[in-house]
């Protein structure tokens, strides 16, 4: 073992809090980006629950949901005739006003597919019995937990007799024909329906769509059918025409509400608190560490050994607490992570996030060496002697 | 074997504070140390001899003044090199022995040999070890190799620090009251292992105390008061044969 995991071992008391302050970041980071993302990720439910690997909407569509109306006839012929492209179809998602039965309006988010059983839009979230309600002009199914938002909590007693619930979706009336879990949305609720009526409630022509969705014989495809697209005639004849893989809309999407919301911002804030508390601790553990082993480190300048390598232990050390702290607040996270779940926010933790909380958190912990390295400044040897 | 002085110091001076508050802790010392010399330097407290043992050893400046070391055929004006050939200068030549043993904690006992022999010389984690196993079984500690300070009794304790400062087979070792810590059996074996040190391997050792029992095992004892070297008392212990004193007067 090295003299300095030797050290580190003998007084870990010492180094605890160092260590435990790298996790804390760690941790701080890794859970609240987790939970940003998670949230994120409820935005894009439709088209990471969809089996389309391509999306085709309009022109500088900026998040799934904030889609303007395209011509529909022209791009599904044509998109149906690239070469590896399996199956396509409309789908429309916009924002829309529900008007509640007992007066005032929320903004919700209509969801017109298809819902035919080789469907790929979202659909395939509802069950087949609620599918085949949706047929029905003026049916939506929404999800069991936005019935407060939406002003119909008596929806389920009147499922149970066989009823259904009334209201009014931009002006015309729908019936809530079913309730679906765990579907739900940061903006407004999920309001799901056939293609008829998200064309009758938006007041959509019968060739108009927001969306034309294109599956690939095999996913990986994808990036090369948007390239061709992008590059074909199509592009100049449909300018207001935008092209991507599921992934990139997905990333695109979430994006948008990581910006618009500020979330971003926030979470950076509260991400930067985290390493600062870290930063300071550690750096003040490393530097009380070096400050006790002043005499020590004075006979070795005396000695001959050069400064940067006493520099070097301490930057040294600086590492394996953070490898430390790192390695603790891998459990913890997962830990805190179910917790959470349990909670009803499931944080989104990716190998990518916890490994990028690894390495800035790594990255603060060897800063932290740099800055305590000032306590190297103040060991002379001369001092020894007096 | 002692012929011409290695380790010579010219008309040293130095000083601490400005103006009304300067004080002089070493005025024109000049004194010159033979090779194998194991020398004491006694003085009351105060009296300059860690500045001039410091001074003497490449770690504080002289207001003025010159030590020369004879080093592989070569004199070397060690205040006229740079800190870093400075710093090479200790590390190739120079041991130290300070009060209290200052040994990390966290160590055993050799690897507190090791470490210097690895961050010092680049020596291999195996030569370092069979190294430091022989210097600690010259000192008697070969069955302690493994034991931490805590684990340590003083004398042994102060052992290790001396076979820190020997580890490298060093030409120069200056002591710091090495035996201030310890009791008189103690002491004894410590300033005899610095003897044996200075005159089995060739070692010029400078030892700082107040202790006058160390007396009869030096070759040289230096008087250093207010900071001037004085000429020696008698001595109230009877010296061993062998045992001279002397007293080194300016060139």
């Amino acid at each position: 073992m090295s003299y300095t995991l030797t050290t580190l071992w003998h007084d870990r008391q010492r180094y605890l809090p160092g260590i435990l302050a790298v996790a804390f970041s760690a941790l701080l980071i890794a859970l609240q980006c987790g939970l940003l993302f998670g949230l994120l990720s409820i935005s894009t439910i439709p088209i990471d629950r969809s089996e389309a690997d391509v999306w085709i909407g309009p022109q500088k569509v900026l998040s799934v949901d904030t889609g303007q109306p395209i011509s529909e006839s022209k791009l599904v012929s044509r998109v149906a005739g690239i070469p590896g492209v399996t199956h396509v179809e409309p789908y429309i998602q916009r924002f829309s006003f529900w008007e509640k039965p007992g007066g005032g309006t929320d903004l919700c988010i209509i969801v017109g597919c298809r819902l035919t059983d080789d469907s790929i839009g979202p659909s395939k979230v509802l069950p087949q019995e609620l599918r085949d309600r949706l047929t029905e002009e003026g049916s939506v199914v929404v999800d069991e937990s936005e019935l407060e938002r939406l002003d119909i909590q008596h929806a389920p007693a009147l499922l149970a007799q066989g009823r259904f619930a009334s209201a009014k979706i931009n002006g015309r009336p729908v019936r809530v024909v079913g309730l679906v879990k765990g579907m739900r949305s940061i903006a407004g609720p999920y309001i799901f329906c056939s293609l008829f009526t998200a064309r009758s409630i938006m007041k959509l022509g019968p060739d108009q769509t927001v969306y034309v969705l294109a599956k690939c014989e095999d996913p990986a495809m994808a990036p090369r059918v948007v390239e061709q697209l992008k590059s074909s005639p199509l592009q100049q004849e449909e300018p207001d025409m935008s092209v991507f893989t599921k992934d990139e809309f997905s990333h695109k999407s979430r994006m948008h509400w990581l910006l618009k919301t500020k979330g971003g911002l926030a979470l950076g804030y509260a991400a930067a608190l985290g390493l600062l508390v870290g930063l300071v601790v550690t750096s003040q553990t490393l530097y009380a560490a070096t400050m006790a082993s002043m005499r020590e480190y004075a006979i070795l300048l005396a000695l001959g050994i050069p400064r940067w390598r006493l520099r070097w232990t301490v930057v040294t050390q600086a590492f394996w607490i953070g490898v430390f702290g790192v390695l603790l607040s891998i459990p913890a996270t997962y830990l805190l992570g179910e917790l959470a779940t349990h909670l009803g926010v499931k944080p989104l933790l990716s190998a990518e996030l916890m490994a990028a909380a690894a390495l800035i958190t790594l990255g603060m912990a060897m800063f932290s060496g740099v800055i305590a390295l000032r306590s190297l400044k103040q060991i002379e040897p001369v001092n020894l002697l007096r | 074997m002692r012929d011409e002085p290695v380790l010579q110091g010219f008309h040293l001076t130095r000083s601490f504070g400005d103006g009304e508050t300067r004080t002089y802790a070493l005025r024109d010392v000049s004194l010159g140390l033979k090779k194998g010399e194991l020398a004491l330097l006694m003085g009351p407290s105060g009296s300059g001899k860690s500045t001039l043992l410091a001074v003497l050893s490449g770690l504080l400046e002289p207001d003025s003044g010159q030590v020369l070391a004879r080093v592989d055929g070569d004199a070397v004006d060690l205040w006229k090199l740079t800190p870093r050939q400075r710093e090479h200068f200790r590390l190739k030549h120079c041991g130290f022995i300070f009060q209290g043993y200052n040994l990390f904690p966290a160590l055993t006992a050799e690897q507190q040999l090791e470490i210097v022999l690895r961050w010092g010389e680049g020596i291999s984690g195996r030569e370092a070890r069979e190294r430091s196993r022989e210097m600690l079984s010259l000192l008697g500690l070969s069955k302690k190799c493994h034991l931490l300070p805590a684990q340590l009794s003083g004398g042994e304790k102060q052992r290790v620090a001396i076979g820190r400062a020997l580890i490298k087979n060093p030409q120069f070792v200056f002591a710091d009251e090495p035996t201030s810590a310890l009791d008189w059996t103690h002491g004894e074996q410590v300033i005899e292992l610095l003897r044996i040190a200075a005159h089995e391997r060739g070692a010029t050792i400078l030892v700082v105390s107040h202790d006058h029992r160390i007396v009869p095992f030096v070759d040289t004892v230096f008087h250093l008061e207010d900071g001037r070297l004085q000429e020696a008392e008698t001595p109230v212990d009877v010296p061993p044969p062998g045992v001279r004193f002397r007293l080194e007067m300016p060139p």
